[in-house]
């Protein structure tokens, strides 16, 4: 499936798994012991309807007790909201550490099992998603993102319209609960 | 291959005895090696494929996707180190060329005995030169001599590319720093060649305001448009019509580094905008002649300025588009084919060119019609749109073009208008279009005409200048250096440039720009209608706004560190290049900043000047490069030696610089992190007080109350603190368990590795 941006059409083998419905992506989130949610700028800079994009992450992290990473200037504006971050690396930095199957994780836990990522900007999240599926075996990556990342292990398709969009948040965050 | 020391010391006047040779003259790939692998132990690379497939060869295509190999035996680490080091050969080759055609050109036109005077400020000429090769140019044929040593490196590395030479990515690395390195020397013999050759400004700070902005040229007159970053050409077309009197009657006008040195000769002349205005501006049909001559310049200009109804004149033998050779034929025959025959020409002759383009503009500017679009037509225009939004889809930088089409469809114009400013006018989205909406034209409807200032290029630092910055830098109490450079590749266009440059030169660091980015500056006014080039001073200073000149001007950057090295400390700087570059590692807060860094130039460039230890930031395009230079400051091998004693630190020495070459997401992250790269082993607790109030100055303002995560690892001492912030950072320290810790009396790498460096040279 090609993604919305032509830039990040894949050029290569290994392809992402698209995941259409929010019941098995909650399913892959639920299977994964350490997962780590990667929020980029977007969510701080967009709105999806007339709710502020951080604020659908905020409720999927809460909902499946995600640790957060905020990058670019996305710590600003959690703390405005009265939300603590687990940490804050800008993208390339986190994608750095999480090469490293020794690195210990946001939570000095042990690094992380399955990243997800929000909200980078998308032809830079595409290329951090390059490095962890070359460089990264020890973790799979999930791109919930709207436009879709061919260089994912899983994917959204492209959802073109807001409504489906929170949709599948809403969606997401029922089975996430459950 | 082993070097005959009495040939090396005959290319660069070892006799010569204005400083005794150091260990490293004319270095070869391998001499420097140990140097950039000391590097890359604690900067290690990083890489982000592009493409997962290798198609060099005809065993391929390879996957080499997580851990498959191809059928050479390289895998993915090592082919993307491979790709960097091709590109930056690129870009390596394109300043080299550019430097070889300038230094013959001029040696033909003055002869290759002609002097190189850079004025009264300016004794210490070719920093660069003189520390990489060991030579001091004197004039126009040293030059030449620097170009061939150039040429005879870029063989080797090229070379190492071919399927079954090189194969360790830690290898190719070194390759690409001694690629950047070499880079930065061909920029330097090339700007120092016009410089004198054209007698551009040098030894004064307080260069001419020059008019900025397509809304600056004046349609009314014969409009002559130069593309590209050789002015040999256009400076041609200056010097004719001079002569001639007709300067006030013809608009001579560029677009990318051209327009830097043409206003460096002509502060007449007009400064178009950065690349990214390229095919805007040829579709508005206002050149009435454009001479394209190398770098930067669309593929598709001959088709592009038929459609526009003006002349085509290519000028160089990089570009020569399929045209006719005409360079043989007279000028009056030249003209006539391009005025009556609309035959578009190649004249490698730059003097010639000059000439012809001033005729031809002449000639023909009366008979053509210069009408921009109105708000009706391109509303009508955007009606067919049918709201598939392929246009968007299609766009490098990932806007809603179509979204904003269909308002102004609707009658609402903001939207399109705001798109303008973010567009790199590429033109892909107009090739996705099934309804064949001409959008780039219609941006004409929405495009300010507004007009800027920008500072002409000054050149070199003065070595009193840094004879002045000298110690405050190296100390500390200057908080840095940052030098806004490279391409318009921005994500949310000139406003974030402009926005950063006010930022740091408010804070008394000194601003450096060049090329696009000081273009870029210029097209921002403030408040009181001022750009950044009106409200700053000119000077190598603290709060000074400087403007280098072109994309060869950016060596001047590099030089002002070395010259720091060299003239303020007295570091002999002769052939001795790991020094130096330890020094400005070390010593000398300066940071590089790159955020639209979009060519193979622009990636030679920032990777030369990470060899010489400065950092490079780069934006959200610049993961395409492939490959950074990383660090993780608490893991990472931060070792080093305290000249004084030459023992090594036994205890954690901060990560500063932290990382070499890295992409930022946002104009915001950047900023705090710009401040923190400035921090440097060697501040005192003055300097070092001041660097992290801006750290956390910055880090309150962009990313919200509290402090940074790794502030701890910059405080040595309670003296450290910056006393706005005292009492709430020393309640942090305490809580997180803070203990105090020595300050390295002079931090070195060298000897930590195998050099033939003396230790001795940096105290």
């Amino acid at each position: 499936m090609k993604p919305y941006w032509d830039v990040n059409v894949l050029t290569g083998t290994k392809t992402a798994k698209i995941v259409e419905d929010p019941v098995q992506w909650a399913s892959i989130i639920k299977k994964s012991i350490r997962p780590l949610y990667i929020l980029g700028p977007d969510t701080v800079d967009r709105n999806i309807g007339d709710k502020l994009f951080l604020e659908y992450c905020l409720d999927v992290a809460k909902a499946g007790n995600l640790p957060i990473c905020a990058t670019a200037h996305v710590r600003k504006k959690m703390s405005e909201m009265g939300v603590e971050t687990d940490s804050a690396y800008d993208i390339i930095e986190i994608i750095n550490h999480l090469k490293d199957p020794e690195w210990q994780g946001v939570r000095k836990e042990g690094n992380h099992d399955l990243i997800m990522f929000t909200g980078v900007r998308c032809d830079l999240a595409e290329r951090g998603l390059a490095t962890l599926k070359h460089f990264a075996p020890h973790l799979k990556t999930m791109a919930l993102c709207r436009f879709s990342h061919p260089n994912a292990d899983f994917a959204l398709p492209v959802i073109r319209k807001d409504t489906k969009w929170q949709e599948y948040f809403d969606g997401l965050v029922a089975n996430l609960i459950n | 291959m082993s070097k005959n020391k009495e040939e090396t010391l005959k290319i660069i006047k070892g006799e010569d005895a204005w400083e005794p040779v150091g260990p490293t003259p004319l270095p070869d790939i391998t001499d420097l090696r140990n140097w950039s692998m000391r590097l890359l132990k604690t900067y290690k690379p990083f890489y982000a494929p592009f493409c997962d497939l290798c198609c060099n060869c005809t065993y391929g295509k390879c996957d080499l996707t997580a851990g498959k190999k191809g059928a050479c035996g390289i895998d993915i680490a090592t082919h993307q180190a491979r790709w960097v080091l091709m590109q930056c050969c690129m870009g390596l080759s394109a300043h080299g060329a550019h430097g070889r055609h300038l230094i013959d050109y001029l040696i033909n036109k003055h002869g290759k005995d002609y002097k190189i005077d850079l004025g009264l400020q300016v004794d210490v000429e070719a920093p660069i030169i003189r520390t990489v090769m060991g030579l001091k140019p004197e004039i126009l044929g040293d030059l030449r001599t620097v170009i061939e040593y150039v040429e005879r490196g870029l063989i080797h590395l090229v070379s190492s590319t071919h399927t079954g030479q090189e194969g360790h990515y830690l290898d190719f690395e070194n390759k690409s720093l001694h690629a950047g390195m070499l880079d930065l020397l061909a920029m330097e013999a090339a700007d120092i060649a016009q410089i004198a050759g054209y007698n551009y400004p040098t030894s004064i700070a307080d260069t001419p305001l020059v008019e900025l902005g397509w809304g600056a040229i004046d349609k009314t007159k014969p409009v002559i448009l130069a593309i590209g970053h050789n002015a040999a050409p256009i400076n041609a077309t200056i010097d004719y019509l001079q002569n001639n009197n007709l300067e006030d009657k013809v608009e001579v006008c560029g677009i990318c580094c051209t327009a830097h040195d043409v206003t460096r000769r002509s502060d007449r002349a007009k400064v178009v905008g950065h690349l990214a205005r390229q095919l805007f501006f040829i579709r508005c049909g206002i050149a009435d002649v454009i001479i394209t001559d190398e770098q930067c310049v669309r593929t598709d200009v001959p088709e592009e300025a038929t459609r526009a109804g003006a002349s085509l004149i290519a000028t160089s033998d990089k570009i020569c588009y399929g045209l006719e050779d005409v360079t043989e034929k007279e000028i009056d025959e030249i003209v006539k084919m391009i005025t009556e025959e609309k035959k578009q020409v190649l004249i490698l002759d730059p003097d010639k060119a000059g000439e012809v383009a001033a005729r031809v503009a002449i000639a023909i500017a009366p008979g053509r019609k210069k009408e921009f679009i109105n708000e009706k037509t391109a509303m009508k225009l955007a009606k067919e749109c049918n709201g598939c939004n392929l246009c968007s889809e299609a766009c490098p930088n990932l806007l809603s073009v179509g979204k904003s089409v269909k308002e102004f469809a609707d009658g609402e114009v903001d939207k399109l208008s705001e798109t303008f400013k973010l567009c790199f006018t590429c033109g892909k989205c107009e090739q996705k279009c099934p309804k064949n909406i001409p959008i780039i034209k219609i941006m004409q409807a929405v495009a300010t005409k507004e007009t800027y200032k920008m500072r002409s290029g000054r050149g070199p630092i003065h070595d009193v200048e840094i004879r002045q910055v000298g110690s405050p830098i190296v100390l500390g109490t200057i908080p840095g250096i940052v030098a806004f450079v490279g391409c318009s590749n921005y994500p949310k266009g000139d406003k974030e440039i402009a926005e950063m440059m006010d930022e740091f030169a408010r804070r008394k660091y000194i601003v450096v720009a060049s090329g696009c980015a000081a273009m870029a500056a210029g097209m921002v006014k403030d408040k009181e209608g001022k750009t950044i080039w009106e409200k700053y001073p000119p000077g190598f200073e603290a709060g000074g706004v400087l403007n280098v000149g072109s994309c060869v001007a950016n060596s001047h950057i590099a030089g002002a560190a070395i010259k720091v090295a060299n003239i303020f400390a007295k570091l002999p700087g002769r052939a001795n290049y790991e020094c130096i570059a330890d020094y400005i590692l070390n010593r000398v807060g300066a940071c590089g900043v790159a955020w639209g860094a979009y060519s193979q130039k622009a990636l030679a460039i920032g990777t030369g000047f990470n060899r010489w230890g400065v950092p490079v930031v780069l934006g959200p395009h610049s993961a395409k490069y492939k490959r950074l230079y990383l660090s993780r400051k608490e893991e990472d091998d931060w070792n080093i030696m305290d000249g004084r004693t030459e023992k090594m630190m036994d205890e954690y020495v901060e990560p500063a610089p932290e990382h070499l070459a890295i992409v930022i997401e946002s104009k915001e992250r950047a900023i705090v992190s710009i401040a923190k790269y400035c921090i440097r082993r060697n501040d005192t607790p003055v300097g070092r007080q001041i660097k992290l109030n801006h750290y956390i100055a910055l880090y309150k303002k962009y990313m919200g109350e509290g402090f940074p995560d790794d502030l701890h690892l910059f405080i040595r001492k309670p003296t450290d603190v910056p006393m706005f912030f005292k009492r709430e950072v020393m309640d942090y320290l305490k809580k997180i368990g803070w203990k105090p810790r020595q300050q390295v009396g002079l931090p070195t790498l060298i000897n930590t590795y195998p050099t033939k460096a003396n230790i001795a040279d940096i105290k």
